[in-house]
């Protein structure tokens, strides 16, 4: 009984201790995949967005790589609407489907150390984070180079030049 | 041997291939707009009959506006990056000017001849292009802030149709100077406006470039006009017989139709011959041009054109 008793207090001390690890654990299992929203914060400087990318997630600290994925994958499947005086901007692959069609140019890009990482770079310090509900969105600003990000995509036959066809 | 030469074969077939499987690219050149010139004061004023007209002096409003120069330079820099070069205005007005100072200089060897120019020819020395980008541009203040509206259009400088646009108006500001709103304001609409412009591309592609046509007949007394019958057709019957067989899914509007005259508009033609080879307007209007040349019509008819989107066909003679 003493020891079904230790056992279950092990147990217990154990659980606990991986719950209080959860929120700081920088973990990409903590976010489902591409769960973000993309915010115009300026009109960026000339080839460039700037934009805050607000990150779904379980805990209030994020893989700042994430972050980076997910506002690349903005620029290029979502494009963001208004805000403020900040115009809104579309996305760069607008044919639906295009993300599954290049299935395997996609997974290859936006894999850990993949070529997104060349295309962004953060621009604000901390981390901003609001609770809703039971998950949190975590927010940090970042530059896309999406002038540079377009090119590859039309290197790559993804996206069409503006003179294709001439 | 055999090899070598197959092979140049080959390369030469399809070089060919590559090259007759493009259409024309249209030429795009930014210019201020009228209502932006009239502001500004970059006008000539001329006497019409009495009638005082105005138009836009491009050449005074690229001498004596920094700003206009700028938005020029900086639009050509962005399409130029998007792999579509821009016509440049100030480069062709000087073009124009020189070519024309050239051209009388030029006299023949023996008979001392200058070169041959028509009235037509003097009418088409301006800068033109296959898409205007027009843009204007205002600064307001309201105390110490200032807020610039900005619009850009893109009109299809044949069919007089805007296929592309972008407009809005900055934050109002205290610190910013125009010049910054300016180059801000072509900075957050170009990609916008490139989505439009492509888009009006594609349109092109699917549907075929949109064209105008007019066919007119010289008064030479020899009677030929639209009512003229020919196997028990009239001939304007017989050129729209044709035109629904030679435009893409028959698609074409016709604006007026008198004895002297017909003219169409969003003449839907194809990008390319059977043979695959680029056509553009004129191209297209002189195969209507051969087929009243041949049995039974037998008619004499001259070519005009008018850059890539419109060509005017005279009936009677050359």
């Amino acid at each position: 009984m003493k020891k079904i008793l230790s056992t279950l207090l092990f147990a217990s001390i154990l659980v606990f201790l991986t719950g209080c690890g959860a929120p700081t654990k920088l973990s990409q299992t903590s976010t489902g995949r591409f769960q973000y929203e993309l915010e115009g914060i300026s009109n960026g400087s000339q080839g460039t967005y700037l934009v805050k990318v607000w990150t779904y997630s379980n805990a209030a600290k994020v893989d700042i790589e994430i972050c980076k994925k997910n506002a690349v994958h903005g620029v290029i499947f979502k494009g963001y609407p208004a805000h403020g005086t900040v115009r809104p901007q579309n996305p760069l692959v607008k044919e639906p489907g295009a993300e599954q069609q290049f299935a395997d140019y996609f997974d290859k890009f936006f894999a850990n150390g993949g070529e997104y990482n060349k295309y962004v770079r953060v621009t604000g310090g901390s981390q901003e984070v609001i609770k809703v509900g039971t998950s949190y969105h975590v927010g940090i600003m970042v530059s896309v180079s999406k002038d540079q990000l377009r090119k590859a995509l039309e290197a790559a036959g993804i996206v069409k030049g503006l003179g294709y066809g001439f | 041997m055999i090899k070598k030469i197959t092979l140049c074969l080959m390369a030469m077939v399809m070089a060919t291939t590559a090259l007759m499987g493009q259409a024309k690219k249209p030429t795009i050149m930014v210019i201020p707009s009228d209502n932006w010139c009239n502001k500004n004061g970059y006008v000539q004023t001329y006497d019409e009959m009495g009638v005082q007209k105005t138009v836009s002096d491009y050449k005074a409003a690229l001498t004596n506006s920094m700003d206009l120069k700028l938005v020029i330079a900086k639009m050509n820099e962005l399409m130029a990056d998007r792999g579509f070069p821009l016509k440049d205005m100030e480069a062709t007005l000087a073009n124009i000017e020189r070519q024309q100072a050239e051209e009388m200089l030029i006299t023949s060897k023996e008979s001392g001849s200058q070169v041959a120019e028509s009235p037509l020819d003097r009418l088409r020395r301006v800068a033109q292009a296959d898409i205007l980008i027009e843009i204007s541009w205002d600064v307001t203040f309201q105390g110490p802030k200032s807020t610039l509206t900005y619009i850009m259009r893109g009109i299809d400088a044949y069919s007089n149709k805007q296929v592309a646009g972008s407009s809005g108006a900055s934050a109002p500001t205290i610190s910013a100077e125009p010049v910054v709103l300016l180059e801000e304001a072509v900075l957050s609409r170009i990609d916008e406006f490139n989505d439009r412009l492509q888009a009006h591309f594609e349109d092109m592609f699917t549907n075929g470039r949109e064209v105008a046509l007019d066919i007119r007949v010289f008064d030479n007394g020899l009677g030929i006009d639209m009512e003229s019958e020919f196997n028990g057709m009239e001939l304007a019957e017989i050129i729209e017989e044709w035109m629904v067989a030679n435009t893409v899914m028959g698609r074409f509007t016709k604006l007026t139709g008198t004895e002297t005259r017909l003219s169409y508009e969003q003449v839907r033609i194809p990008l390319y011959k059977e043979n695959g080879a680029a056509i553009d307007t004129e191209g297209w209007a002189r195969q209507l041009r051969k087929f009243l040349r041949a049995e039974p019509y037998n008619l004499q008819v001259k070519v005009v054109p008018s850059g890539l989107g419109r060509c005017i066909l005279i009936i009677g003679e050359k």
